[in-house]
């Protein structure tokens, strides 16, 4: 029992890190009131590079930089269209969803089913990797399990909420014309987060094939890129709740792996099911619970608004 | 509200943004971005060493060059006609089905049903029944998503692609599963439907006419029917249509059922036209392909139409060309590459440069049209 537990939560923590890291990229592009619909695709971008850059040689460190440097690229491809042009962020963003995974599955064919040379390093953090249950799941991981959980979500949160960057940063999101008013840069940091939070996706992208897999094959982000986007929403757009929420979307893809063990007798199309109804459920749940309490619903209210200075 | 923003101040050229455009500042940024794309594609495939010059001539030959190119072509063209015009119809009221592809499967999957386990009937009377279970399956497939949207204010984008990857996951288990023809063994499909769309002459079946009829029909129904208006008015202005007592979430509803449903019976004219066996992947993204047919036609249901054809036009050369080594996911790529060419086009259009006068030029912006 034990260590099936054990078995459940690292495979939660594990399929939840992708989600944790690309959920606080979408979360930085939709605080500043931009919605990508991207991931999806700047995730496969990131994935299929990583393993191109592993594989000529380069270890995972270089793999990562320049991954996020891909991700600077697209999301500067994204920020010109949907910032400076205000062009349509739905349709910019399906766009670079069929346009990242198309691309990804073609120069990626040649790698299909390659095992990736270098992956990352487990680190494990003495004294509390000996918790019984929990040591092993959340305190034996790779760096990129640390930071998409942690690191990044505590750094955004207290940037966030505790400086005065942050603020400047949400009234962004909330009111961008009495941020303009007040002398606040609008475009050149809704173009700089948006930037920012398609790297972080693509980022997410290459965890898959540098820590989680071993292997590029198309079609390996299969729709966690829309995941992330749901869990932003469910988490409030507040970035702990969207670390908390990974795990609890990690323990979808969880129950697969229970099931093997304990040889349930259930086909496993229920449980390659799971992670998406899983994800529709949740996000009906957190809508009708909103409805009792519609103090806790904070999406930023310019979500998705292009930002005209002649039309405040 | 003023019209013109002012971003270089300084020198006597100003950028403007109109409040709106014609058709002819239109035509051209589409021109433009078409133009760019071509360049783009062209110069990807020749930096991946491939002939385009080859390629390009040798796939208009392939695909609309002879009676059978032709045939292929407005085959691919009925599906992807009906999608678009269910991504269309959600459009028109501002909603977003981008899981069309998941409410395709579930027709196909009543369709199938219909066609397997219900006893034998005249082709006809089977062929209605498959349709309707088709349109109603698709519909209710996509009744979660268009409840949470309508009641609930849950992201009806997110919800209805998530909901694609249940349908294709469901589909391909019972195509390789309970429902497999034991007697195929190299193809994880169903047994043969035997209830076929009748041939219109060599290849073409009926579902061509049957998806142009109903693009001409949604056509006339959205530009003369009350009900059309109210959905356009809804699209355009929310609040302004709650306001003026139409209900708006009731037509959000509705419009997104049928937007479901057009895009299930997609899933059985698919089915009883080329397919005839319900199988994991038959889709073909056709539905995804449904947003930019959708997006090309801004929203106008003729439109789709055109839109249509050329996407055919475009998928199938990709098929005939995956002997060169393009893949399909190549064409899923240039489309994405074109649509946010045309999205960013559709903005870029807005923008106008023009000279002041030095007289207009000295006065300081400050003031209303900052």
């Amino acid at each position: 029992m034990m260590e099936l537990l054990t078995g459940m939560l690292t495979t939660a923590v594990v399929a939840g890190a992708v989600l944790a890291l690309a959920g606080t990229g979408e979360l930085l592009s939709e605080r500043v009131g931009v919605f990508n619909l991207g991931l999806e695709g700047l995730m496969s971008m990131g994935a299929v590079m990583a393993v191109i850059v592993v594989n000529a040689g380069h270890n995972t460190s270089t793999a990562l930089l320049i991954v996020f440097g891909l991700g600077l690229l697209l999301g500067a491809m994204f920020a010109v269209a949907t910032v400076v042009l205000r062009a349509d962020q739905v349709l910019c963003g399906i766009a670079l969803t069929f346009l990242g995974v198309g691309l990804a599955a073609w120069i990626g064919r040649s790698y299909s089913g390659q095992i990736v040379k270098a992956q990352f390093d487990v680190i494990s953090i003495p004294i509390l990797r000996d918790i019984p249950i929990l040591g092993r799941a959340l305190f034996e991981q790779t760096i990129l399990v640390y930071l998409s959980y942690i690191i990044l979500p505590v750094l955004v949160h207290c940037v966030l909420f505790n400086t005065r960057h942050g603020i400047t940063v949400r009234s962004i999101g909330e009111n961008p014309a009495a941020a303009d008013a007040s002398g606040i840069p609008v475009l050149r940091l809704r173009f700089c987060y948006v930037m920012l939070g398609s790297a972080l996706a693509t980022c997410a992208g290459s965890y898959l094939t540098l820590a989680f897999v071993p292997a590029w094959t198309e079609g390996l982000v299969a729709g966690r890129g829309w995941i992330a986007l749901g869990l932003v929403t469910f988490a409030n757009f507040m970035p702990l709740q969207v670390s908390l929420g990974a795990i609890l979307f990690g323990t979808l893809s969880s129950f697969g792996f229970a099931a093997q063990a304990n040889g349930w007798p259930i086909p496993s199309v229920v449980f390659s099911m799971l992670p998406y109804v899983g994800t529709v459920l949740f996000l009906f749940i957190r809508a009708i619970a909103r409805r009792r309490g519609q103090k806790f619903w904070m999406v930023p209210a310019a979500l998705g608004h292009p930002y005209f200075r002649d039309e405040r | 509200m003023t019209s013109t923003s002012n971003v270089a101040r300084s020198s006597g050229w100003r950028v403007q943004r109109l409040p709106t455009i014609d058709g002819r500042r239109r035509a051209i940024a589409y021109a433009i971005a078409f133009v760019l794309w071509l360049a783009l594609v062209g110069g990807g495939l020749s930096l991946a060493s491939f002939a385009v010059r080859d390629i390009v001539l040798r796939a208009i030959s392939v695909t609309l060059g002879s009676s059978y190119g032709i045939q292929q072509t407005l085959t691919l063209a009925a599906p992807l006609l009906l999608t678009g015009l269910a991504v269309a119809v959600a459009m028109r009221i501002r909603v977003w089905n981008i899981g069309a592809d998941g409410q395709f499967y579930m027709g196909a999957w009543a369709a199938a049903g219909v066609g397997l386990f219900l006893p034998e009937g005249p082709t006809w009377l089977m062929l209605t029944l498959m349709a309707i279970a088709a349109g109603l399956s698709g519909a209710l497939w996509i009744l979660i998503p268009a409840i949470g949207r309508a009641y609930l204010g849950i992201s009806e984008i997110i919800t209805t692609l998530l909901l694609t990857f249940v349908a294709s996951f469901l589909v391909y288990y019972l195509a390789s599963g309970p429902w497999r023809d034991p007697e195929v063994p190299t193809q994880a499909a169903t047994a043969r439907i035997i209830y076929e769309l009748p041939a219109l002459n060599d290849g073409a079946h009926l579902g061509i006419p049957i998806s142009m009829l109903l693009v001409i029909g949604f056509g006339i129904f959205f530009n003369y029917s009350k009900w059309g208006y109210e959905i356009t008015i809804a699209g355009a202005n929310h609040d302004a249509a709650e306001y003026a007592g139409i209900p708006v979430r009731r037509r959000i509803l509705q419009a997104m059922l049928i937007s479901g449903m057009l895009a299930g019976l997609a899933g059985m004219i698919e089915l009883t036209g080329v397919v005839y066996r319900l199988q994991g992947g038959m889709s073909n993204q056709y539905g995804a392909l449904g947003i930019p047919i959708a997006a090309v036609a801004s929203g106008s249901i003729s439109g789709v139409a055109a839109a249509a054809g050329f996407f055919a036009i475009l998928l199938n050369m990709g098929v005939s060309l995956q002997t060169q080594g393009l893949s399909v996911h190549s064409v899923l790529a240039i489309t994405g590459l074109l649509l946010f060419l045309v999205a960013a086009a559709e903005a870029a259009a807005r923008f106008s440069i023009c000279r002041m006068s030095a007289s207009l030029a000295k006065i300081p912006a400050s003031g209303a049209s900052i």
